[in-house]
């Protein structure tokens, strides 16, 4: 027991830290040594200080730990009291002014408003966003005319008989594809994703994730991170028609659109066929009046040719008529008629042989003479 | 039924072509033609359309 004079030698002026350096130096390793996280507790000694923010215990069976909330983070919240269950988010540190090892809470739920599912809930979000399954970019498009729409909901519920009246009605030229699934209870987790699974291979446009309203409980497969993961997988667009409009599940956030009901969501998925049967409407008159200005082209160009081939006509028909008054002109000249005219005769025998020659004229031969005017019957004596 | 989509497509296609281009008449009797054709389908399809329903399960599994 001599050993205490060793100790405070060893211990020289220069060697002995500050109060405050080993604060510092505390505070230093334990935000490094452990990040902000999730602490489930007991509150005890709350209180709230004028400032807004407020000071408390988190305690359970064997420990306990001191906790600040200050008023920009709490300013929403129910004030909890004493003896209540919550799970809060807190940054651990040091108050060094103090020399308390304590929380910075930034997040407080009660487990006894559903506080329990709400910080499942949190985080699982808070793992989605951290991958990108949130961002407002990643939505696809409706296809504007599905051919197949699959449903992802309990088999004989009213979900599907809404679903498929409404799809009837506007669209049934689509094929519906249900694939039932577990939407409640302990297996429906696994059950929503096999269902999932099985749609992923098939040649589907558009699919419809639905259940009706329920408690938060009831709707908890949808906000499984495992659930939202795989609707945010699937390769076609995919709609969530979950609960009623106040509850947003998970799934409801990685889809591709959100319906407020069933019938919504098919709604959605599907052309009025009564539109796209106007719309047809609309085509065949463009295609008439297209066709009408398309052929317009070549009518005039039939137009254009008739007149000109007209036109060359006239002229050749002009042109052969003057030829023929010439020829015409030129016949007449030569016509024995008008050498008749000049006063020659033509003498013929009875078989109307012209006779050219005096040997063909002897006495007594009867003849017939044609003059410009007519014929006289003669005798040569 | 995807094919819908398509058919409604090409119908666009035939009119703008048919509205925009100077086309010989043949190719636009041509294109008009087809355009009628796939109109008419388009609407019988819409209009004898009858919504089919199909389990996926007891497809895979009749059990």
């Amino acid at each position: 027991m001599g050993q205490p004079l060793d100790l405070f030698a060893a211990a020289s002026a220069e060697g002995a830290w500050t109060v405050s350096e080993v604060s510092r130096r505390a505070r230093a390793v334990i935000e490094a040594g452990l990040p902000p996280l999730w602490v489930r507790g007991e509150v005890a000694g709350f209180k709230s200080w004028r400032s807004g923010h407020w000071y408390f215990s988190l305690r359970d069976k064997s420990a306990q730990l001191r906790c600040v909330m200050f008023a920009k983070q709490n300013f929403r919240l129910p004030v909890p009291t004493d003896g209540m269950q919550v799970f809060v988010f807190a940054r651990p540190s040091m108050y060094e002014e103090k020399g308390d090892f304590q929380l910075t809470v930034m997040e407080l739920l009660s487990t006894e408003q559903g506080g329990l599912w709400k910080l499942a809930f949190e985080k699982a979000k808070a793992a989605l966003a951290k991958d990108g399954l949130l961002e407002p970019g990643r939505k696809r498009r409706l296809p504007a005319f599905p051919g197949r729409i699959a449903v992802v909901t309990s088999p004989d519920g009213a979900v599907l008989r809404d679903i498929q009246a409404v799809v009837g009605r506007r669209w049934p030229l689509a094929e519906l594809i249900v694939v039932p699934a577990q939407v409640q209870g302990a297996k429906a987790e696994a059950s929503v994703c096999s269902a999932l699974n099985r749609i992923r291979r098939l040649p589907v446009d558009v699919l419809i994730v639905g259940r009706g309203g329920g408690s938060i409980e009831d709707l908890w497969a949808f906000n499984s991170e495992r659930v939202a993961r795989a609707v945010a997988a699937m390769p076609m667009p995919v709609i969530s028609a979950i609960g009623h409009e106040t509850d947003v599940t998970l799934c409801d956030l990685v889809a591709d659109l959100r319906a407020p009901t069933p019938s919504a969501a098919a709604e959605a998925a599907t052309p009025d066929r009564a539109e796209v049967l106007a719309q047809c409407g609309v085509i065949g008159q463009r295609l008439a009046r297209a066709l009408r200005i398309a052929s317009r082209h070549v009518t005039d160009r039939l137009a254009r040719t008739g007149d000109r081939l007209t036109s060359c006509m006239q002229h050749r028909i002009e042109q052969s008529r003057a030829r023929l008054t010439a020829h015409g002109a030129h016949l007449d000249a030569l016509s024995p008629l008008r050498v008749l005219g000049r006063g020659y005769a033509v003498a013929r025998d009875a078989d109307g042989t012209i006779l050219k020659r005096v040997a063909q004229l002897p006495t007594g031969k009867e003849f017939r003479l044609r003059v410009s005017d007519g014929e006289v019957d003669g005798r040569v004596q | 039924m995807a094919e819908f989509s398509k058919q409604l497509e090409r119908l666009e296609a035939i009119v703008r072509r048919l509205e925009s281009e100077d086309l010989d008449l043949d190719e636009a009797l041509k294109l008009f033609e087809e355009g009628i054709e796939r109109l008419r389908v388009a609407r019988e399809q819409l209009q004898q359309a009858e919504l089919k329903v199909k389990k996926v399960l007891e497809i895979e599994s009749p059990s």
